[in-house]
């Protein structure tokens, strides 16, 4: 029965001219905004690994971020910072267009989103994605949950589904809050709906103009015991041009 | 489909899934959220300097002696990018090898200044200019790389026998460079002088012979045809010699695999020709390297590639130089310096293997292989991290039958241990 309700919940919201439609991508594009400073910006990333509630690795980067088109995605030059063996390695994501840049050996490699998946920069994608660019959004519920501070807070419940080609998960869940669109949780599936990833953003701090999240727990899927924490400091906006974003600017590139 | 068709679709998938996808439990998302990050490394300047030491100590089975050799290495290796002024960039790279026993024919300590150079970008442009030695570095491809014209003469030492790792230790060349950017592309002008007539074997000379010992050119166009297909466009010239023209392409195949491509074709001396002197009359040829990588879910990346060098002699042409004593060990150090393959086709693949059973242990594994004598040589490395220092143990095979390329190799194995430490 619960099934029935909810395919008949979905079948509804799902139909053109529904009611809930514009305002689950108005709830979107605003849960976005907050995510995603508006201009050309960088920030330092310290990524805590956790297995079974112990830390087993930590690591630092600076991200420096623009969009590249109107209304487009977020691309991104990665720095890592720490650990020292991996100082001065660079990782670009533009889209598809994906590298890894080794100042010692100099080799520029093209990197598959499989590949991308190795590198700690892995967990990036899921703090500067444009979803409402990239999915249509559906009003499934508005619930109650636990945010990421552990306190109750009513939220929008969406069910995104990617409407574009070359997403990293075709499918998304994502809980804003109610009262003011702040993202609080989000699962994201794969192609065969099994459970990716579980995010939770939570310490919202004041940061280029807006509250913006600087922690994202996330919980791996398949083994919920390993959980990294992504905490996102000196937010600093910059002029980024965009010629940035491509491979042979890489061996050019000169941190500030 | 539609896209209401779609939506209704992905929507009863979505409904579906959350019957069949195993929740989280609610107890571990909110044992998940006790947890405190690591503290944040505190805001300062970007580090400027990386350094390291490295030690190495194995041993080698020997193929034409019945002992063993032991063979030990100590390194530091240094670099150094800084910002002068708005603009203005200097480079410095060095390493500092000391073998024992010695190479041969080589002082027990080499330096190899690998970097040092000046750059200036005006602002607010996207040029830049830059003077001094360079690592210039092209090609996407693994294990052989045609395009990558400033590569002969630019190894002093041989550490290791990874192609990656070993590109590390390579000398920049000398030259003045000038690069164009844009939105979706590059363009770029080297110009190397002649400034020595041949390498040195001392160990401290910075050996600018090896690496500008005749004038040389370079353009390159770099294009960015979409997020899924880049390439580059390469004419190099020397003095004496017809323009050699070049391509390379990489491509995004699927969410797992991308490929590559090297493409050369110009006209100089074979290598036999190169290696042993006599008449050297220029030919006309190609060189080619080809792959394709693989990633799985699993943390294990698979390269293969097939190599063709067409100025390498055929198998009936080793054959030939093989009566002549030797010749075979000559040809080979010179294919070795000018970073080409002795043989005219070689199959390359490689594998990574990150988090082998335990977290912050990698594998890391290679074979080369000569299809036409059907010699090979694999090497593995397992490496494991700690914070600031690595520990790893490599391994090498060298095989074939007597008078093949690898099966000629005076080191049959070598194993080794090595240490890495980083300095902060």
């Amino acid at each position: 029965m619960k099934i029935l309700i909810h395919l008949l919940l979905t079948f509804w919201l799902a139909l053109p001219g529904a009611i809930a439609a514009p305002l689950a991508s108005e709830i979107l594009a605003a849960s976005d905004a907050i995510r995603n400073p508006g201009k050309p910006f960088s920030v330092t990333v310290t990524l805590t690994e956790f297995q079974a509630g112990k830390q087993v690795d930590t690591s630092t980067l600076t991200s420096y971020s623009r969009v590249q088109r109107q209304g487009g995605d977020f691309a991104s030059l990665i720095r890592f910072v720490l650990p020292l063996r991996d100082a001065g390695k660079l990782m670009l994501k533009n889209g598809n267009d994906m590298w890894f840049y080794d100042p010692a050996s100099k080799a520029t490699i093209r990197l598959s989103p499989q590949q991308r998946l190795l590198g700690q920069a892995s967990n990036g994608d899921v703090a500067t994605v444009n979803f409402a660019r990239d999915y249509a959004a559906a009003l499934a519920a508005t619930e109650e949950i636990k945010d990421g501070e552990r306190r109750t807070r009513m939220a929008y419940k969406l069910v995104l589904t990617a409407s574009t080609e070359g997403v990293t998960y075709p499918g998304i869940e994502m809980w804003v809050d109610a009262e003011n669109s702040r993202p609080l949780k989000a699962r994201f599936f794969a192609e065969s709906s099994r459970l990716l990833k579980t995010v939770y953003y939570r310490r919202f701090q004041s940061q280029l103009g807006a509250e913006r999240p600087t922690e994202s727990v996330i919980i791996d899927g398949l083994n919920p015991q390993s959980v990294t924490i992504m905490r996102f400091s000196d937010y600093v906006a910059r002029d980024i041009p965009p010629t940035w974003m491509q491979r042979d600017f890489l061996p050019r590139f000169q941190p500030e | 489909m539609n896209t209401y068709t779609h939506a209704v679709v992905c929507s009863c998938f979505y409904a579906l899934s959350l019957t069949v996808t195993p929740a989280l439990a609610a107890d571990d998302e909110m044992d998940a959220l006790s947890l405190e990050s690591a503290p944040e490394v505190e805001p300062t300047a970007p580090r400027n300097i990386k350094w390291f030491a490295e030690g190495a100590w194995g041993s080698a089975s020997q193929r034409y002696l019945p002992d063993s050799r032991n063979i030990g290495r100590a390194s530091i290796d240094f670099s150094y990018a800084s910002r002068l002024a708005p603009g203005w960039r200097a480079v410095v790279s060095d390493r500092l090898d000391y073998f024992e026993p010695a190479l041969a024919g080589s002082d027990a300590a080499v330096n190899s200044l690998r970097e040092a150079y000046l750059s200036w970008q005006p602002q607010g442009t996207d040029a830049v200019l830059e003077l001094g030695r360079i690592n210039l570095r092209y090609g996407p491809a693994y294990g052989y790389n045609p395009t990558d014209f400033f590569r002969d003469g630019s190894l002093r030492v041989l550490t290791t026998a990874d192609p990656f790792a070993l590109r590390e230790n390579r000398l920049g060349t000398v030259m003045l460079r000038a690069q164009k950017l844009w939105s979706g592309g590059s363009f770029s002008l080297a110009y190397a002088p002649k400034l020595e007539n041949q390498a040195s074997t001392h160990g401290w000379n910075l050996d600018v012979g090896a690496t500008n010992n005749r004038n040389r050119a370079l353009a390159v166009l770099g294009t960015e045809f979409s997020p899924k297909l880049s390439s580059q466009v390469l004419v190099y010239q020397e003095n004496g010699q017809s323009a050699t023209l070049g391509f390379n392409m990489t491509a995004l195949l699927s969410d797992a695999a991308t490929a590559h491509l090297e493409f050369t074709r110009g006209s100089e001396p074979d290598l036999r020709s190169r290696a042993l002197g006599g008449v050297a009359t220029d030919v006309t040829r190609n060189r080619f390297s080809g792959g394709v990588t693989y990633t799985t879910t699993s943390k294990l990346s698979l390269t293969a590639e097939y190599h063709y060098n067409g100025f390498a002699l055929d198998q009936a042409g080793w054959t030939a130089l093989s009566a002549t004593p030797g010749a075979p060990f000559i040809y080979l150090g010179e294919a070795l310096r000018l970073q080409e393959i002795a043989p005219r086709q070689a199959y390359l693949l490689y594998l990574t293997q990150k988090d082998l059973g335990y977290k912050d242990l990698n594998l890391t594994a290679y074979l080369r292989l000569n299809p036409g004598d059907d010699s090979r040589l694999a090497w593995l490395e397992l490496r494991r991290h700690w914070a600031n220092f690595d520990l790893s143990l490599q391994w090498q095979q060298n095989m074939g039958s007597v008078g093949s390329e690898f099966g000629l190799l005076p080191d049959r194995r070598v194993v080794q241990i090595l240490g890495n430490y980083y300095f902060r």
